[in-house]
């Protein structure tokens, strides 16, 4: 038993305190704000750094003369910096891709949210995360290889580097970033939708055709809009692949012609270009225009997901974003977009069989389409549907079995613990490994800080407001900008403006810049989450903000935010783009004594095995397939621990 | 029973998983009149509703036993076409859902999934199909309005309509004023007494007075077991089980 007097001082103790844990509040809120702000602050540094240095040649060549010049040559006698043919490449190659990718993903798509039984879409859904998880400079090597090699072959070409190649690899990598954004659309869509078809004895076909596809439209032409994003803003397999002529395609259907984009031009001259000089400026004008167009693709999806985000939540009632009479207009447009294409696919097609087939069965469905019974009709698109899972699941097993196959022979204890002799023919690839690690413990030890910290004061310390907006603006703007982009900013500020020299811990900032968003998302999701009877309930028992967070919100938040910290690692693990002017070097015999020694990474290994060395078959294969593991596997392990957590929660 | 039944079941059975939802269910439903499905929640009324129209197909994991026969044809014999059956049995939900199209398209969706492409042909069943609804003089000027843009009760009413524009021989509701104020529950009402003319009609409801007020034949479900059926006077009137007076008297449910 207290005696009175001793309780009297007690609360004058904590009134005292009252006024510190006041103090402690505010400041974690502050360093809370500090984090957030973080991520615009990046945004406006690239486009600071980037104008800064591009601004030269926008001053010396003109805006417009920049954009629509016909030709680019900047290492003529006499430079010419027109990147009007870039840019022509980059619109065409995605324009390719997209054609390839959007009827294959959305008829995948369809297939798992409407007519996969649960145990196919057990199978389907983790083999298209897969897909979506390959390194970029793995596709690249294995449209290199392969894809290329097949190109050359069939059409009887001297190379197969060509649009063709680029826009298949392209529209391959684009495949998962359409369907699962598709997929959720598709699902949902009210079951209310569904049962009112089927009820009125529309078949599943026409309930899917008629109802539930316009009704999951937005979602789809925003899924569209992204896997384009993707297209536009990818750099190492489409550069390895594409020939880089930089030339528009003679006549323009020329499927077989190369073409060179945006991204390529800044992986290929970059590495070479005298610092300061016209052509470097030129090359940042490059990027500029590269953000640009990204930036306004990837905020235009964000909008429109967002707004069917609100939609869902505010329904019924609410007008639907795109009006009905302006979707069957969108509709129709994409018919008669289709029919172009199918055009530029008759016209391209060099083969005169091709052209009289694709003629055959267009006229034959065009002719055929009243004739045939309901049923038949469901059978067909059921069937067209089925395929295209099929032609999904079929690239991912030819992909995978390729490199496993030929990787298989070069694992050797040697290959994972000696380094590289002779160009890397022979030897292993220790130091690369190492060089990895190193990269991706650097970035996520940078981005995780700085990432949780921006998702806390996003969900816990704001309401939705002016502030947040523009928080979340930044995040997405920097999740929309090309990897090449960090790249480049890593090279223009970090390497060049703070003096750190081609170093680690270069290439650590700027892979950390590139997985913020990621980082920021995933935790955000999980901190939303919680229930808010947690947080009420910690509140009135007295606790402090700042103590109802760290006791009772973030603890159970870890499983989610551990798993998208993995998943940023194996993104940072794969990339090639970030770290080729800013981090490594392809040969060294050592590992590295501090972080700003310069270092090995796998990718970039890869990237120079596969294009500049010539006759080293097997440990390239031996390289992408340890790439591929380390990657993959960092993607198992952020997937197991979400499941298990997932299951533990069920009860 | 003295009219002519539409549809029979017998001995119906249905299990969602290991819960047994429909315990022997044997019942006539009377050609063109409206028969009301009435009990406690979670009875299996709309279960059994859901069974006339083969909706319970969508959920995975349901077993059924026993006969179902429309106009002497077992519905879920192999050679039964789900499709025809459902365009034979229509059905209006709890809560209305309208498709995110226009007033013009949700009614005429039926008719073209069914075949219907001539425009003159399509203007006549919508016009009709409203009428019917008595909707028309809501909306004539505005056929091409968002569905989604009408009140709850209009919407239930365009539901109503889009049912009868691919005119079906029964229509299955499935507490169709559940979501409703009154004035629009009364409309509905005055609805359902014209439809039986054409149409017969089967209405689940946890409304007594609404029970008593629309049907002709009651049927009193409690725990999955339909424990008595008849005119609409005599269950109200003389129940013959304990039960069925118990729950009409409001002692429990």
């Amino acid at each position: 038993m207290k005696s009175v007097p001793e309780k009297q001082q007690d609360r004058t103790a904590t009134a005292g305190s009252a006024r510190q844990i006041r103090l402690r509040e505010q400041l974690t809120k502050a360093v809370f704000f500090c984090t957030a702000s973080f991520a615009v602050i990046v945004v406006a540094f690239i486009l600071l750094f980037l104008l800064r240095d591009g601004y030269p040649i926008f001053a010396a060549e003109g805006i417009l003369p920049f954009l629509l010049g016909p030709s680019w040559a900047p290492t003529a006698v006499e430079p010419q910096y027109g990147i009007f043919p870039l840019i022509a490449g980059t619109l065409l190659v995605t324009l390719g891709a997209m054609v390839f990718a959007v009827p294959l993903s959305i008829g995948c798509a369809i297939y798992i949210a409407e007519l996969a039984s649960p145990r196919v879409k057990s199978i389907l859904k983790p083999a298209i995360e897969l897909l979506a998880g390959i390194p970029s400079v793995v596709y690249g090597f294995f449209g290199l290889i392969v894809l290329t090699n097949f190109i050359r072959v069939t059409f009887d070409l001297p190379s197969g580097e060509t649009w063709l190649a680029a826009s298949v690899l392209l529209g391959i990598m684009a495949l998962p970033t359409i369907i699962s954004v598709s997929e959720d659309a598709i699902t949902a869509v009210p079951r209310e939708y569904r049962e009112g078809s089927l009820a009125i004895g529309a078949t599943r076909w026409q309930t899917i055709s008629q109802v539930i596809v316009p009704a999951a439209l937005s979602g789809i032409a925003a899924a569209i809009i992204l896997g384009i994003g993707r297209a536009v803003g990818e750099t190492m397999a489409v550069l390895m692949v594409a020939g880089n002529a930089a030339i528009i395609p003679e006549p323009i259907w020329n499927i077989l012609s190369p073409v060179r984009t945006l991204t390529g031009t800044l992986g290929i001259e970059m590495g070479e270009v005298a610092v300061g000089s016209d052509h470097y400026s030129a090359l940042f004008g490059v990027a500029v225009v590269l953000l640009v167009i990204t930036l306004i693709i990837n905020l235009s999806a964000v909008a429109i997901l967002r707004h069917l985000h609100e939609g869902r939540t505010a329904r019924p009632g609410k007008k639907p974003l795109i009006p009905s009479h302006i979707s069957d207009g969108i509709i129709t447009i994409v018919k008669a977009a289709f029919l172009v294409l199918l055009l530029i696919l008759l016209l391209a097609a060099t083969p005169w069989y091709v052209a009289v087939l694709i003629i055959t069965l267009a006229g034959a469905w065009y002719y055929g389409r009243d004739r045939l019974s309901r049923g038949q009709i469901e059978t067909i698109s059921f069937g067209l549907i089925v395929a295209s899972a099929i032609i999904v699941l079929a690239i991912l097993i030819i992909i995978l079995q390729d490199i496993i196959i030929n990787g298989l022979p070069a694992l050797s204890w040697e290959f994972l613990t000696q380094p590289p002799r002779d160009l890397g023919r022979e030897g292993g690839i220790f130091p690369a490994i190492v060089g990895t690690l190193y990269l991706v413990t650097g970035a996520i030890l940078i981005a995780l800080p700085l990432g949780v910290g921006a998702a806390i004061y996003l969900v816990e310390y704001t309401r939705e407001g002016r502030i947040t907006r523009i928080i979340r603006t930044g995040v997405d703007l920097l999740n929309g900008t090309p990897s090449i982009v960090f790249g480049l900013f890593g090279f223009a500020f970090i390497v060049l403006y703070l003096n750190a020299g081609v170093s680690m811990i270069a290439g650590q900032i700027t892979l950390a810049l590139m997985v913020l968003p990621t980082i920021i998302r995933t935790t955000e999701e999980s901190l939303k989450s919680i229930p808010q009877s947690l947080r009420e309930g910690s509140l009135a028992l007295g606790a402090t903000q700042w103590q109802t967070i760290s006791q009772v919100v973030i603890p159970p938040a870890v499983p989610g935010i551990v798993t998208g910290a993995i998943l940023s690692i194996g993104r940072a693990a794969g990339e090639t783009a970030p770290i080729m002017f800013t981090a490594v070097v392809f040969s060294q015999r050592f590992l590295p004594d501090s972080v700003y020694d310069p270092v090995m990474a796998l990718p970039y290994h890869l990237f120079i095995l596969a294009t500049n060395v010539p006759g080293s078959a097997t440990n390239k294969y031996g390289t992408a397939l340890v790439l591929l593991l380390l990657v993959v596997g960092f993607y198992a392990v952020a997937i197991l621990i979400r499941t298990h957590f997932q299951k533990k929660i069920r009860g | 029973m003295s009219e002519s039944a539409i549809i029979t079941t017998q001995d119906l059975n249905l299990w969602y998983g290991g819960k047994h939802a429909l315990q022997s269910v044997s019942m006539h439903i009377p050609k063109n009149r409206v028969t009301a499905l009435i009990g406690p929640s979670g009875c299996g009324k709309s279960t059994l509703l859901r069974c006339f129209n083969r909706l319970n197909d969508l959920i995975d994991h349901v077993k059924i036993t026993g006969e179902i026969t429309l106009d002497d044809e077992n519905i879920h014999d192999r050679k039964t076409d789900v499709v025809s059956l459902r365009k034979r049995v229509g059905m209006v939900f709890q809560k209305p859902n309208p498709f995110p199209k226009s007033i013009y398209d949700n009614i005429a969706f039926g008719p073209r999934v069914h075949g219907v492409r001539n425009k003159t042909d399509l203007d006549r069943i919508v016009e009709e199909s409203l009428k019917r609804a008595a909707l028309w003089d809501e909306v004539k000027d505005r056929l091409h309005d968002p569905a989604l843009a009408l009140s709850g009760g209009q919407q239930q009413r365009l539901c109503i309509a889009r049912t009868l524009a691919v005119e079906p021989e029964v229509i299955l509701m499935d507490e169709p004023c559940s979501a409703l104020d009154p004035i629009a529950t009364a409309k509905i009402e005055n609805l359902i007494d014209m439809l039986k003319e054409d149409y017969t009609v089967i209405i689940v409801t946890h409304n007594m007075q609404q029970a008593a007020r629309v049907s002709d034949y009651t049927g009193f479900m409690y725990l999955g077991k339909l424990i008595e059926c008849g005119k609409t006077v005599q269950i109200f009137e003389h129940p013959k089980e304990e039960l069925t007076e118990n729950y009409i008297t409001g002692r429990f449910g």
